[in-house]
């Protein structure tokens, strides 16, 4: 696994940290939802470390509180108890001015239903995070990325032309148009048929390969945890299962062991 | 259903709200405008009986021509003794009821600016109508008593003096007495009584009344009574019960209210016309949003009919409600808009709010009505909702887009409006109530059409007033411009409802402009003369004495009078007519002659008279031919048509006539102004301000301007007009500033999802708050743009009749370019709200939102 390809060059967020510190750590996170009886822990004192340059899934059963913990790490929501630091910044304190900024500049977001704006254009779409910041792209960067993900022909097409896949697509190549610390995606699949499925999990494994970006991914589709160098699964709010997925087979396999 | 409609409805407090708020507002002004005018006609009706209390028989002069000056005619005193000897007559008196003008000893008027004052002499306690409640009755010539409210109004005791001025010089009186009229308020009106030689001298009255009061011996009716004295009485006179004089006094006033109720209700109908947009606006986006739901209950069994019944119920709970809210808000607004009168000076008299059955009929039947109508065409598309839409994901109901045939037919009603308009316009109809009907159903169908073709518009607009936007603010210009245009149908729907206000604020403003500068113009072509002496009112006649004691004035070179009154003239009907003196009228005025020199106003005999061009080619009359003119003596002179000129401003009417004839064959001796050309070398403000010192004292109610100050006091009386206008078109703007806010919430609610990608990948509060601040602002600016256009054309057409008789179209760019800037202050301050609440959503709930 290449998790050493991070140079100071193609790693964006890549300061002057020792490597061995990981870019997303998460200490001790709980969360709970409601009060009282009615009370429902979603995490139960999660401790996590996601390493520069690697590509994660977080797997689990509905409820199992994936979700949650991606979110929180994503500074969207915030944890009862625990911390996150993202990038050596602590982000729990974060007011939302301060963690908007951080999303905006630091943080990429693929979504299960592609949340392309659709009175823009393709091109429009990608350089959407570098238009809310006021910043120009660069253009080799952004050509390299519209390459990259085969929109190049579609780039002026509004996202109501496009097929699911090419919408995705859009997605991921604004995810990574600001090159960003991190790349979270949430159920990235989940809307896609296979075909479009492997189009995107490739996109995302390139990235990493390539650009040497992180991706947190959660999916609850074995064979895009199988895409990934690391597999979490997480039962009840709390981690179960930590080692490389192996094959969606494999992974099929684990999943049924938890449950 | 009626039970989820009554559901829903809760459930979408805010869009209820607004629906219900724009039903109320129109409603309000429905009813606010009846019971205002009830509830004036009432108070008169009181000011009747209560002042003819005790009175059996009234005496009055006839009026052959009713004058809009309101000075009553008068008779000779020498009928009181028959009257008195007729059998069954107990007692009868003469008695004086006069405008005139009460002044503080430092000169301040007593009273509103346009109410009248009234000079009244006492009359026998039997007949009095008017009670002392302070004090005592005047009993010489020296003293005089005010009503309670005035002398309140003008901070005055019994004690202090008090000028009063009539046609005679103005003489100071000891106020002995208060006064009031049983409960009876008389708005800005007075009243001040001096005995009754006192109030003929100073009216200059002396052996003359304006009316015989008559009490009947006991046993005797009225209405016999009134029949004997009839038998005895000149023809000059009309003999009526009290009863009858009373009803004849409130008809009157009905009549002349009848003007200002019909301009309310106009206005009223731009209030639910625009309120009907925000209503239909609403329904057909909630429509859209819950076809969902419809299909969910098409497959659980819900016939069409019950999803319609539902979508109805729910607009007839909105319009019951609003218009229940209107009715009760009508009184308030019946105090509002008297409020606003009486800010521009006319104060109307009042009493406890009369709520007419007609009234409360009317105002719910109404707003029911415009909510349902309104609402029938998004009802119906809810019915066609197929139940397999509930299973169907993703963006629902695309909005429909609407064809060719569909523009086609919007043009087509902006074209029979743009007929009615021109046929009101041109056609000469002779009915001017007709006209005016058709011209006013031509504006609302050309406003109909323009609405109904605006979604194409909206696309174009959009772009050009999102430009500015885009290149100033990038990506929020850009998203607002492009969320503007998305649903073209509902931002053209939202911006008509803003245009249909701004047009109507276009067109007041342009043609007030214009008929400013059309006085201006006729003041610079007609006058030579450097001062004017009018009343302070603007209208009313000054004392005659005032000329005589103009020509006194060192510096004041020439005087010449003009006078004014209306007659009948044979086979046309009521006009104005001026008199002039001939001697010295082309000193002060520069005629604009059609036909004759001013050496024919110098040389026009008591015979003869000058026209109107404009009026003379109306009614085919050329010079030698013969008008005869009824006049308010009742005698029918004839004249020879001996000129014509033209008269942009209106300034004479439509006859000019000498002053010995206006005299002579109209009765009319009280001057409408004094026309001043000063001596050779002598400066205008010096005798201005000496003329203006000899006047004070003896004539109060005569002010002497200058030309810019004649110019600024005529372009005053516009603007308050104008005031009232703008205040109430301000209803309407803001019915339709409401609907923006409503389309705002609604769609940003659509836009949920999509508002939560932008916060999830950075975008801040601010750039939420700023995009669709800007996205209001661009659907205001649509409304504005097409508003002022509108309005213009408005304005260019319906002064094309006018351009023959001087009035000169001018566009006031200062305040146009205020009304578009104001239309997108407005739009941000709309969007304060939405913009809040789309900018505070929770990102991952957002996010999860379907």
């Amino acid at each position: 696994m290449p998790d050493t390809a991070s140079s100071s060059d193609g790693t964006p967020g890549a300061e002057d940290r020792p490597a061995d510190v990981g870019i997303v750590v998460a200490t001790d996170l709980c969360r709970r939802f409601g009060e009282g009886e009615a009370a429902v822990d979603a995490l139960t004192g999660v401790s996590v470390s996601f390493d520069r340059g690697r590509f994660s899934s977080i797997m689990g059963p509905s409820g199992s509180g994936k979700s949650t913990l991606m979110h929180i790490l994503a500074g969207l929501d915030r944890p009862t108890s625990g911390s996150v630091e993202i990038d050596g910044v602590e982000i729990t304190g974060l007011d939302d001015r301060e963690l908007t900024s951080l999303r905006r500049e630091r943080l990429g977001f693929i979504f299960q239903f592609f949340n392309l704006l659709p009175v823009l254009s393709a091109e429009e779409n990608i350089v959407l995070p570098l238009s809310i910041a006021g910043e120009q792209p660069d253009r080799d960067w952004l050509e390299r990325l519209i390459d990259t993900v085969g929109l190049s022909d579609r780039r002026s097409h509004r996202p109501s032309e496009l097929s699911g896949g090419q919408q995705q697509r859009v997605a991921v190549a604004r995810a990574l148009v600001s090159k960003p610390a991190v790349v979270f995606a949430d159920e990235p699949t989940g809307n896609l048929d296979s075909k479009a499925s492997n189009d995107v999990l490739a996109l995302l494994r390139g990235a990493v390969d390539e650009f040497g970006q992180t991706v947190i991914m959660v999916t609850h589709d074995p064979e895009a945890a199988a895409h990934a160098d690391r597999m979490l699964a997480l039962r009840d709010g709390s981690i179960v299962h930590d080692a490389a997925p192996g094959s969606a087979e494999q992974v099929i396999e684990h999943m049924k062991q938890l449950a | 259903m009626p039970r989820l409609a009554a559901k829903n409805l809760w459930a979408r407090k805010g869009r209820a709200l607004t629906t219900t708020l724009a039903v109320f507002i129109g409603v309000a002004l429905v009813a606010g405008t009846y019971v205002l005018t009830d509830t004036i006609n009432a108070a008169f009706d009181e000011i009747f009986s209560e002042s003819l209390k005790g009175t059996d028989v009234v005496i009055t002069a006839r009026e052959p021509v009713k004058q809009d000056s309101g000075v009553p005619q008068t008779f000779s005193a020498e009928l009181l003794p028959k009257v008195s000897k007729v059998r069954g007559v107990s007692l009868a008196a003469g008695a004086i009821f006069t405008p005139g003008g009460f002044f503080k000893q430092n000169g301040d008027r007593i009273g509103s600016q346009f109410s009248p004052k009234f000079i009244a002499s006492t009359l026998p306690p039997r007949l009095e109508s008017l009670t002392v409640t302070e004090g005592h009755e005047p009993r010489n010539p020296r003293q005089a008593t005010l009503d309670q409210a005035g002398a309140d109004s003008a901070g005055l005791e019994i004690g202090d003096p008090v000028r009063i001025a009539g046609e005679r010089r103005a003489r100071t009186y000891r106020l002995v007495g208060l006064t009031e009229l049983g409960n009876a308020s008389f708005g800005g009106a007075s009243i001040a009584q001096l005995t009754l030689p006192e109030s003929q001298r100073v009216t200059d009255n002396q052996g003359r009344f304006d009316q015989i009061s008559v009490a009947a011996a006991k046993g005797a009716q009225a209405a016999p009574l009134a029949k004997r004295i009839a038998a005895i009485a000149p023809s000059d006179v009309r003999v009526e019960t009290g009863q009858q004089n009373a009803d004849r006094q409130s008809s009157e006033i009905r009549d002349n209210l009848k003007f200002l109720q019909i301009a309310l209700l106009v206005f009223a109908g731009v209030a639910l016309f625009v309120g009907a947009f925000l209503i239909f606006n609403t329904f057909s986006i909630t429509v859209a949003q819950r076809v969902r739901e419809f299909a969910m209950l098409r497959t659980l069994g819900a016939s069409r009919g019950q999803i319609l019944g539902s979508v109805i119920a729910e607009a007839a709970l909105i319009g019951l409600v609003g218009s229940l809210l209107g009715l009760l808000g009508g009184i308030a607004f019946a105090k509002g808009i008297q409020a606003l009168f009486k800010a521009i000076g006319i104060d109307l008299p009042s009493t406890s709010p009369v709520i007419e059955t007609r009234t409360v009929i009317v105002s719910l039947a109404i707003g029911l009505i415009v909510t349902l109508v309104s609402s029938l065409a998004p009802a119906w598309r809810s019915t066609r909702v197929p139940p397999l839409a509930a299973l169907r994901e993703g963006e629902l109901a695309e909005a429909r887009r609407h064809g060719l045939l569909f523009a086609l037919g919007a043009v087509a009603v902006s074209l029979i409006g743009l007929g009615a308009l021109l046929a009101g316009l041109f056609a000469n109809i002779d009915d001017s109530g007709q006209a005016a009907g058709l011209m006013g159903l031509g504006a609302v169908l050309i406003l109909l059409g323009v609405s109904l073709f605006s979604p194409r518009l909206v696309r174009p607009l959009a772009s050009v007033t999102g430009i500015p936007l885009e290149k100033l603010r990038g990506l929020t210009g850009r998203l607002a411009r492009e969320n503007s245009q998305r649903r073209p149908g509902r931002t053209a729907a939202t911006a008509a409802a803003l245009m249909i206000g701004l047009a109507l604020v276009t067109f007041v403003t342009i043609f007030a402009a214009g008929l400013k500068g059309s006085i201006a113009s006729a003041v610079d072509r007609n006058f030579q003369g450097e001062l004017v002496i009018q009343n302070t009112d603007g209208f009313s006649p000054i004392p005659s004495a005032a000329a005589t004691a103009a020509r006194m004035v060192r510096g004041v070179g020439t005087v010449s009078t003009l006078r004014s009154t209306q007659a009948v003239i044979e086979g046309i009907g009521k006009n104005k007519v001026s008199g002039l003196e001939p001697a010295t009228a082309n000193r002060v005025l520069t005629l604009d002659w059609k036909q004759g020199l001013p050496a024919t106003l110098r040389d026009l005999t008591d015979g003869e008279a000058i026209l109107d061009d404009a009026f003379a080619s109306d009614h085919g009359l050329e010079v030698g031919d013969r008008v005869r003119m009824g006049t308010n003596t009742g005698d029918q002179p004839s004249f020879r048509v001996a000129g014509t000129v033209g008269d942009d401003a209106d300034l004479f009417g439509s006859v000019i006539v000498t002053q010995a004839s206006m005299k002579r064959d109209f009765g009319i001796t009280q001057d409408q102004a004094d026309l001043i050309k000063l001596a050779p070398d002598a400066a205008a403000d010096a005798v201005q301000s000496r003329l203006k010192a000899a006047l004070r004292n003896a004539f109060p109610t005569a002010d002497v301007l200058n030309q810019a100050e004649l110019k600024s006091n005529q372009e005053g009386q516009v603007d308050k007009l104008l005031g009232l206008i703008y205040a109430l078109l301000s209803l309407a703007v803001i019915v339709s500033l409401f609907g923006i806010a409503n389309t705002l919430a609604l769609s940003i609610h659509e836009r949920t999802r999509e508002l939560g990608m932008l916060r999830a990948i950075g975008m801040s509060r601010r750039q939420v708050r700023r995009m669709i601040r800007y996205e209001a602002v661009i659907t205001a600016m649509i409304g504005a743009v097409l508003g002022l256009i509108l309005g213009m054309i408005f304005a260019a057409l319906i002064s094309r009749p006018l351009a023959d008789e001087g009035f000169t179209l001018s566009y006031p760019i200062g305040t146009l370019i205020a009304i578009m800037v104001l239309a997108a202050l407005a739009g941000v301050l709309v969007a304060i709200g939405p913009a809040r609440r789309a900018s505070r959503l929770d990102v991952l709930e957002a996010l999860a939102y379907e």
